[in-house]
């Protein structure tokens, strides 16, 4: 059994007086007319698996390439480990990358890739060599260090690659969709060494995915984003939890978004008037004005099957079953309201199959407790 | 088991012969005792021997050689450069001239190359002094001018197909621009330039156009030699020459093959 390093009582990123390793000030870049970093401010603390999550083309590659000093911002400043590099060029930067086609040299062996980067900082003989054993060593590759890239599998690729931007100590590695080339199978054992090997070293991680399974399993902290700029940075936890827009909430996982207007608070709670005619009842700790036009988001498998109907109806929706998808595991079961509401509900399923209570075609009601999504204004 | 399709069959035979036979009947009458090109009377090689002492054409043959070597290098260099510049450096200012430029030589006929550079030599002599008369200096700028194209063709291609990334990765592990140029791009555009220098010296080899233009009395290149002696009627000594030549041109086509082949 390996065992975990402690957990800190606050996390570095809560910690009023930790300072950030990497400091990105209102990053801007350009290119011609388009901007794929727009205005980006972030923090990010040292032994953080920190990643990037977006769709194609939402600029988290190119904020990965200015981190790795490979393109220069229009305007903003990066603060590396207490150090302004935001004119340093990549190859004076402590900060090593791996690519997405991993880049290994086709006319070198695997320990000459690795030798590369040692050699050009012109380290002794004997301590490159040492390097570089304990890198085939860390990445079980020893068996591979005299073979060329073309004669490896994907998955040999990606750890040489790995082994050659970790020799250097880096201070921040960028790893740019680390997992992307390898098949499923692989990608999920990878998934699980490469948080293994970050705790192991201690080294910042900074990885760009659009996978946003990749990015829950292994981020210490996720930082999604669109059209250049950051929607939301948060534990995997907490972006799936407690979504801060719309964007997200509907990004991460599936999500029901009923709409409505808020008529009064209680306490911590507020009262919700439904579009779909029914009073909503849910915490929020935001200051809404009554009258302001929200959006309630649960999350599919935080809705329950009402057992005991009447009461007061509030949390509470009414419907027929008009799709179930078995998974297995779970089922999915689409409701759609008498208003034409599409609600989407996951069970766990605990009876076989052929003993479920719900069938198609069948009325049903389903609710939620004020506790299970989330109040969002935009 | 491939079933053969004899129309195919025949078709392919045919285009062999037709590329090869005048090439294999050349090296065959190289071994023909006989005086008379087109009587076969025997196995021989002393038309091979009368060539080692025929001072006229191994002169000629030895200016080619030494005009093609030179060529090569400096078109490799001057391609090479010009293919990084358009291949690496984006729409700078006078791209779409430098490639016209590159272009030019390409379709231009040799005839027109030739006399327009025989325009320039003389006109340049008459201004400043140089070139001090034509020969080897001027036949070589000559074959650079329209060599130099083609080795940027085949640099240029050979550059564009190579992953950027991994010359950011080289930068990204701390190698300054000149380290990365010359430990990962030289050595993966390798094979392209030996295959560009190749190119050049075998079109330079065989050049009878331009340099007939350009070459002037004492410059005598191998093309010049053999297309004025055959004027006279063939002698064997010729088709000896000319094996030898094909034997060094198919050496070079298979070297080139093959380090194109490597990766």
């Amino acid at each position: 059994m390996s065992s975990l390093p402690d957990r800190r009582l606050l996390e570095s990123w809560q910690d009023p007086k930790a300072a950030p390793y990497v400091r990105i000030e209102r990053l801007t870049k350009k290119f011609g007319d388009v901007y794929a970093v727009d205005d980006v401010s972030l923090n990010i603390f040292q032994g953080e698996f920190f990643s990037l999550l977006g769709s194609s083309g939402c600029g988290k590659s190119t904020l990965l390439r200015l981190l790795a000093g490979l393109e220069y911002p229009t305007s903003g400043r990066i603060h590396i480990d207490g150090v302004d590099v935001t004119d340093v060029p990549p190859y004076s930067r402590p900060v090593n990358m791996m690519f997405q086609s991993y880049a290994l040299f086709p006319h070198m062996t695997v320990e000459q890739n690795i030798d590369f980067g040692l050699r050009q900082d012109r380290l002794p003989r004997r301590e490159r060599a040492e390097r570089i054993g304990e890198m085939l060593d860390l990445l079980k590759i020893t068996p591979l260090r005299k073979r060329r890239p073309d004669q490896l599998s994907g998955g040999q690729r990606q750890r040489v690659a790995l082994a050659r931007s970790l020799a250097k100590h880096p201070k921040l590695l960028l790893l740019d969709e680390p997992l992307g080339a390898l098949d499923k199978r692989l990608r999920e054992n990878t998934q699980f060494e490469l948080v293994n090997l970050q705790e192991r070293l201690g080294t910042t991680f900074v990885t760009v995915t659009h996978d946003q399974e990749e990015a829950m399993t292994m981020s210490s902290r996720i930082a999604i984003m669109e059209a250049g700029q950051i929607m939301q940075i948060d534990t995997p936890t907490a972006i799936y939890e407690f979504p801060n827009c719309r964007f997200v909430a509907e990004f991460i996982g599936s999500v029901n978004l009923f709409e409505g207007k808020i008529v009064e608070r209680q306490g911590d709670q507020v009262l919700i008037e439904a579009q779909f005619g029914g009073l909503m009842r849910m915490r929020s700790f935001q200051p809404h004005a009554i009258g302001t036009p929200v959006m309630v988001a649960i999350r599919p498998e935080k809705m329950r099957l009402c057992e005991t109907p009447g009461g007061d109806g509030v949390n509470r929706l009414q419907g027929i079953v008009e799709d179930i998808a078995y998974l297995g595991d779970v089922s999915i079961y689409r409701i759609r309201t008498g208003s034409g509401l599409l609600a989407e509900m996951t069970l766990t399923n605990i009876q076989p199959r052929t003993e479920q209570a719900l069938t198609w075609e069948q009325e049903a009601v389903i609710e939620w407790s004020p506790t299970s999504g989330v109040v969002l204004t935009e | 088991m491939k079933r053969r399709s004899w129309p195919l069959l025949s078709i392919l035979v045919f285009g062999y012969a037709f590329l090869y036979v005048p090439i294999l009947l050349l090296i065959l009458y190289s071994f023909n005792e006989s005086r008379l090109v087109t009587v076969w009377s025997g196995f021989s090689l002393k038309w091979y021997g009368e060539l080692l002492h025929n001072r006229q054409l191994l002169d000629a043959a030895w200016l080619s050689v030494r005009i093609a070597a030179l060529n090569a290098s400096v078109a490799v260099v001057l391609g090479t450069l010009a293919a990084n510049a358009l291949v690496r450096h984006g729409r700078f200012r006078g791209r779409t001239g430098l490639e016209l430029l590159l272009t030019a030589p390409l379709v231009m006929p040799d005839v027109i190359i030739g006399l327009s550079l025989l325009l320039l030599f003389v006109t340049l002599q008459q201004t400043v002094g140089w070139p001090d008369g034509r020969g080897f200096s001027t036949i070589t700028i000559a074959h650079i001018t329209f060599s130099l194209a083609y080795v940027a063709v085949v640099v240029r291609s050979r550059l564009a197909r190579m992953d950027v990334s991994l010359e950011e990765a080289a930068m990204d592990l701390g190698a300054r621009p000149l380290t990365v140029y010359l430990r990962i791009t030289l050595p993966l555009i390798a094979p392209a330039l030996l295959s560009g220098w190749l190119l050049a010296f075998t079109l330079s080899l065989d050049d009878l156009v331009i340099a007939s233009f350009v070459s002037g009395p004492g410059a005598t290149t191998l093309p010049m030699v053999i297309y004025s002696s055959v004027r006279m009627g063939v002698s064997p000594q010729i088709n000896a020459l000319a094996t030898l030549v094909v034997a060094l041109v198919a050496v070079a086509v298979v070297i080139a093959g093959l380090s194109m082949r490597r990766r």
